[in-house]
């Protein structure tokens, strides 16, 4: 029985932790340099984990067609170190400024955002400017 | 007589001479292969959210009328171009699923490298323009590099290659 708990408990390890490495991966390894975006929307969704926080933003695009998408941001400790809680981003209008995934997929990875009500930018590290 | 003819000669070859001597010298050489310092350029350009991408090496090849250029960056496909230093347009050489053009030209002692790319997104077409300034001092390449797209307010930032 204690092997089969030590054995369980590994296991449990290896996923966590393969979970967080794929979570964590590299800019070159997923997202396209050679594609930069612009976006605006609404965000109708926040996924508030480390170690990227993840918006979901309706685009409406040109044929007036809505395209939810997966907009991959700083983590929660580098977004609210810019003042930002959770509580900021669904229903917020949001411009958004990154790169397409390599994928095809509507994933971006934003080098900055900007709340447009807030009026204000936040960029992806710890410098924040106001336009 | 034929002394003043002398003379006269050899100041006339010497006035035709000193401006190519002067473009010789003032004409700058971006030949080489060039690697990006981390150190020496702007912080967002680069690690998991950079705001204008760069390539990590470029390969230049300069002659009187053209620059060839090829951009290479971990994981990213290569960007190539020869350009012709008059300024007229050329297709660039990028990865599937974008087109591009651009247009190169001395100015002083800079280049200056306009661009057009476009591609196709979930979001519909998308149009980005790119300009770039190169200034070469010694051992060390500077490029500023602007993005401009619609919707968006135009971004500009600067990296340092060393080369190699």
């Amino acid at each position: 029985m204690r092997t089969f708990q030590a054995f369980a408990t590994v296991f449990l390890g290896v996923l966590i932790a393969t979970a967080s490495l794929q979570a964590h991966h590299s800019f070159s390894a997923t997202y396209d340099g050679n594609k930069p975006i612009t976006l605006r929307g609404k965000i109708v969704k926040l996924g508030w984990q480390n170690p990227h926080a993840h918006l979901y933003v309706d685009v409406t695009n040109a044929d007036g067609k809505v395209v939810t998408w997966e907009v991959e941001s700083a983590g929660p400790t580098t977004l609210m170190k810019q003042g930002l809680r959770k509580e900021d981003f669904v229903g917020q209008e949001v411009i958004i400024k990154g790169f397409l995934a390599k994928d095809g997929t509507p994933t971006v990875n934003a080098s900055s955002f900007t709340l447009v009500d807030a009026k204000k930018e936040f960029v992806n590290d710890d410098k924040t400017q106001t336009p | 007589m034929r002394r003043w003819a002398v003379a006269a000669g050899m100041g006339f070859a010497l006035t035709l001479a000193a401006p190519a001597e002067t473009l010789a010298q003032t004409r700058p050489d971006f030949s080489g292969t060039w690697r990006i310092s981390q150190s020496k350029s702007s912080r967002n350009v680069f690690g998991n959210t950079p705001d204008i991408q760069f390539p990590s090496q470029l390969d230049v090849k300069q002659s009187a009328t053209d620059i060839a250029v090829t951009a290479t960056s971990v994981r990213q496909q290569p960007v190539s171009a020869t350009y012709k230093l008059d300024g007229s347009k050329v297709n660039v050489q990028s990865p599937a699923g974008i087109t591009e053009t651009g247009e190169a030209a001395l100015n002083g002692s800079t280049l200056v490298i306009t661009s057009r790319r476009s591609f196709s997104s979930p979001a519909g077409d998308v149009v980005v323009d790119f300009k770039e300034v190169w200034s070469v001092n010694g051992n060390e390449l500077t490029v500023e590099k602007t993005r401009t797209q619609v919707g968006d307010t135009p971004s500009t930032q600067k990296a340092v290659y060393d080369k190699m």
